[in-house]
């Protein structure tokens, strides 16, 4: 109970920003909205215990199939935003009967390609996607009304929240858990794994075709170059493994930490501010491997159960 | 020439040997008896360095060895046929017994010369000289990591259980070689759950239960004991 | 890992027919695959190495060969260096690099499974794709060597006859890899780690060491192909970025740590590619031919051993 209260605080609190928050605020929460629910997925995926390099693939699919349904067949952005959905998982579906019987090594580096691929694949269709040059809408999304798409992506955002936190509740979160730890076994007890990780494939790709959509709705272009940019790789695996994997907590708070120093970052550093996140991951590989939320956790409750044990013994004199 | 102290073991934490002390004499043929998850093979690994949490002291040839890597202590004139035999499995036979002694420096010049006692002995290897290891039966893959660490020409041989996985007859084989062997005086240190075999070869024995020694004799006293009549041999 | 894996894959052998016969329907489409295949198979080659003995997939891996062009570039244009001899010292640079890069980082997940391992040679790339973007922009660079852009003319078409270099030279160092596996000690050594490090520790092995060997030794390689390539290619920060991807794809293909398998895998596919680049208006799908066949390589394995 006093944790709905809590969330509920939290969500009044983002909902508001816009009332109470300048435009450059908006602006860079949307931002970290936007890298906090790529930053989900791809731990969600991790779960299952397969390392996916295939979200920024995904998040670019979705972007060109939310322009391209908007400029060629004149649905409303609003709705292309589904279409990109069911598009990446349409795709996802298809990749993933073929990669998700791979492992380790094999799976990551397939889907590491997978950008590679379509990125190839969208500069040779040039009719469709305007080849290297990109394509451009007439206007963004709700007229560029940036308090709407604020709201618009906040909303996406809770619902990833939400299906990150059914994810580590539910029963299927036992299922998920098992083909981590022990696939064997999880096999063996009779879980469907290759069932289970299509089923985490196909969702999180389909998230990171939304917000692929969302993106390319809010800056109204597609480009190869900056639509499969690295950023969409780089830093929501960053932000995850600051944070924390396996949480819902962990991509949160580290998508808040890092978007809010990459703000900070391209204003010292326009060449190269992405050198930090590569520093970052391999010094949270090297000597964080828990990330910042379940440290900070451990001590707490540390701190917490001295803190008990003292009392206890102050009672005793 | 190996003296072992105070030895305690520990996995992720969990004790597995405790408090342990033994030692091995120059030209002696020493037993640790224990059944099945008693800490043989850990206290094997914990005087080769191939553990990580150790504590105590571990003597070889007045030297400790606790604080050396293993492959410097393989160096220093203990080899070791481990239980799992480790061998290189698609490098010939000829080629998994030549890296026994590539890397000891004293074992390196009389490589020919002990190729042949160890052909001598194990006449199936010679047999076998240019196929794969991987694919030679169990019993010659035994031979074959016997052969590989007679190689470096040990003053410490190390066994840890070798009649695993062997049929009866090729048992009784196997010890009747490390008998041959022990006459080159080489000490011997042998873990084993075959007591009865076991016995054949060694001078004195000790028992291992638990991670803890509970019985240290000679080898007419050991096979008169009553707890290893009942225990071990099934008398 | 293994390094001796005698069986490579059934289609492999296929495919390589079928490259080879097409090729020779289109004659310069095989030399140019050739050329290429070679360059490809160079590349490759050091990855198979770290993976196949230390058995990591190192994702820095194309970076490792950015930096050698880079390198390779800086000591021409402040030093007048010619690439060519700039191999030497840019090989030495690469082998102190790959071994701060080892001592740092990659000794400190040896054994610690894939994720640690995959996550941190990213982090890695990152950080050097970066780093030159910090000191050189984005903006592609070129050195030019007269020597370099001769060619040779068979019937209708024109072919660069510099490029026989990295044929040269891959077959070299291929050859002097076999002969130091076989004739060394260290050779040995590496051996028998790749097979087996437990087993190699036992018989007096420093593994460590034979670790830290190899991945200099790979990253060292990539610093001498750098030499040898710059006068042929454009570098910007992202030049060596696919290289990870197209060399995965090759071990894949060879069959892990099969290093004769690698030659040939990197020729069909330089092949593969040249034959998809000669056909009109295709010629920009030839990038996908190693996606192409990397999928269709391990889905066969995998089905195989399932
Ligand atoms: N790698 C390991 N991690 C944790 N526990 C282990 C490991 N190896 C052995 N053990 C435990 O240590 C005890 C002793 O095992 P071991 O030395 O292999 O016995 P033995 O060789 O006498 O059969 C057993 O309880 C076993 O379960
Ligand atoms: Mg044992």
């Amino acid at each position: 109970m006093k944790k709905i209260i809590f969330y509920l605080f939290f969500v009044i609190m983002a909902a508001t920003l816009p009332y109470y928050a300048g435009g450059y605020l908006l602006h860079v929460s949307t931002t970290i909205l936007i890298f906090m629910s790529l930053s989900l997925s791809w731990d969600m995926m991790l779960r299952t215990g397969q390392l996916s390099f295939g979200n920024a693939g995904f998040f670019g699919l979705g972007a060109y199939a939310s322009l391209i349904s908007v400029s060629n067949l004149d649905i409303h952005p609003v709705l292309s935003l589904f279409f990109a959905a069911v598009f990446a998982a349409g795709v996802a579906l298809v990749v993933g009967f073929a990669v998700l019987r791979l492992r380790k090594i094999y799976f990551a580096i397939t889907t590491l390609a997978l950008a590679l691929v379509f990125e190839v694949i969208v500069m040779n269709l040039s009719d469709l996607t305007g080849g290297s040059s990109g394509r451009v809408l007439p206007q963004a999304i709700f007229g560029g009304n940036s308090v709407l798409i604020y709201w618009l992506i906040l909303f996406i955002t809770i619902i990833v929240i939400l299906i990150s936190e059914l994810l580590n509740k539910s029963k299927t979160h036992y299922a998920i858990n098992s083909i981590r730890n022990d696939e064997i076994t999880a096999r063996s007890s009779g879980i469907n794994v290759f069932k289970y990780l299509v089923f985490v494939f196909v969702f999180t790709s389909a998230i990171q075709g939304i917000i692929g959509g969302v993106y390319t709705q809010q800056y109204a272009f597609v480009m190869p170059e900056s639509t499969f940019s690295l950023d969409f790789l780089l830093l929501p695996i960053a932000m995850a493994l600051v944070g924390g994997i396996y949480t819902t907590m962990g991509p949160i708070l580290g998508a808040i930490f890092l978007g809010l120093i990459s703000e900070y970052l391209k204003l010292i550093m326009p060449y190269g501010h992405l050198f930090i996140y590569g520093l970052i991951i391999v010094i949270v590989i090297l000597f964080l491997p828990e990330g910042i939320y379940k440290v900070a956790r451990k001590k707490y409750r540390n701190r917490k159960s001295q803190e008990v044990k003292l009392d206890a013994s102050s009672e005793g004199k | 020439m190996l003296e072992v102290n105070n030895l305690n073991v520990f996995y992720d934490k969990i004790q597995v040997i405790w408090e342990l002390a033994m030692q091995v004499n120059k030209k002696e043929a020493v037993g640790i008896f224990g059944p099945n998850g008693s800490g043989k093979s850990t206290l094997i690994k914990a005087i080769l360095g191939l553990v990580d949490s150790v504590e105590g002291e571990v003597l070889f040839r007045g030297q400790d060895l606790t604080k050396k890597k293993t492959y410097n202590i393989m160096r220093q004139g203990i080899s070791l046929v481990p239980q799992n035999r480790e061998l290189f499995p698609d490098m010939t036979v000829k080629e998994n017994l030549k890296l026994g002694s590539a890397f000891i420096s004293e074992a390196r010049q009389s490589t020919d010369e002990t190729l042949d006692f160890i052909y001598h002995i194990f006449p199936v290897l010679k047999k076998r000289e240019e196929q794969l290891a991987g694919t030679l039966s169990g019993g010659q893959q035994r031979m074959l990591t016997v052969g590989r660490g007679l190689m470096a020409k040990p003053q410490l041989l190390i066994l840890d259980e070798p009649s695993v996985g062997l049929q009866p007859s090729l048992v009784i084989e196997l010890f009747q070689k490390l008998k041959e062997i022990k006459e080159k005086d080489v000490s011997i240190l042998l873990a084993e759950q075959n007591v009865r075999q076991g016995l054949k070869i060694i001078d004195r024995g000790y028992v291992l239960e638990n991670g803890r020694i509970v019985l240290e004799e000679s080898a007419e006293d050991l096979l008169e004991n009553e707890h290893i009549q009942k225990s071990y041999l099934g008398i | 890992m293994k390094i001796n894996q005698k069986k490579t894959s059934w289609l492999f052998a296929i495919l390589f027919f079928i490259v080879i016969i097409v090729g020779i329907w289109d004659a310069s489409a095989l030399i140019y695959g050739l050329q290429r295949g070679s360059l490809y198979a160079l590349i490759a080659l050091p990855l198979a190495m770290v993976l196949g003995i230390m058995d990591i997939l190192n994702l820095a891996h194309g970076e490792l060969l950015t930096v050698g062009l880079y390198a390779s570039y800086v000591l021409f244009i402040n030093f007048s260096i010619d690439p060519l001899i700039s191999t030497l010292p840019v090989f030495i640079f690469l082998v102190i690099l790959g071994g701060i890069i080892y001592f740092l980082t990659i000794k400190k997940v040896l054994g610690e499974g894939h994720l640690p391992q995959l996550l941190l040679t990213f982090g890695i790339s990152i950080m050097l794709i970066e780093l030159i973007k910090i000191y050189w922009t984005t903006r592609p660079r070129n050195v030019y060597r007269a020597y370099a852009s001769s060619s040779i003319t068979i019937g209708n078409f024109r072919i660069g006859s510099y490029e026989f270099l990295y044929v040269f030279l891959a077959f070299a160092v291929f050859l002097l890899l076999k002969l130091f596996l076989k004739k060394t000690r260290l050779g040995q050594a590496v051996y028998a780690v790749g097979q087996n490090p437990r087993g190699a520790e036992i018989v007096g092995i420093n593994v460590d060491l034979v670790y830290l060997f190899i991945f200099c030794l790979s990253s060292g390689i990539l610093g001498l192909t750098a030499g040898v390539m710059l006068p042929r290619v454009s570098i910007f920060p992202l030049t060596g970025n696919p290289f990870s991807l197209i060399s995965f794809a090759l071990v894949a293909m060879a069959g892990m740590g099969s290093i004769n398998g690698i030659l040939l895998a990197g020729i069909t596919l330089g092949i593969a590619e040249a034959v998809i680049q000669a056909i009109p208006g295709y010629g920009g799908w030839s990038d996908l031919v190693f996606f192409g066949v990397l999928i269709a390589v391990i889905m066969a394995k995998n089905i195989q051993e399932a």
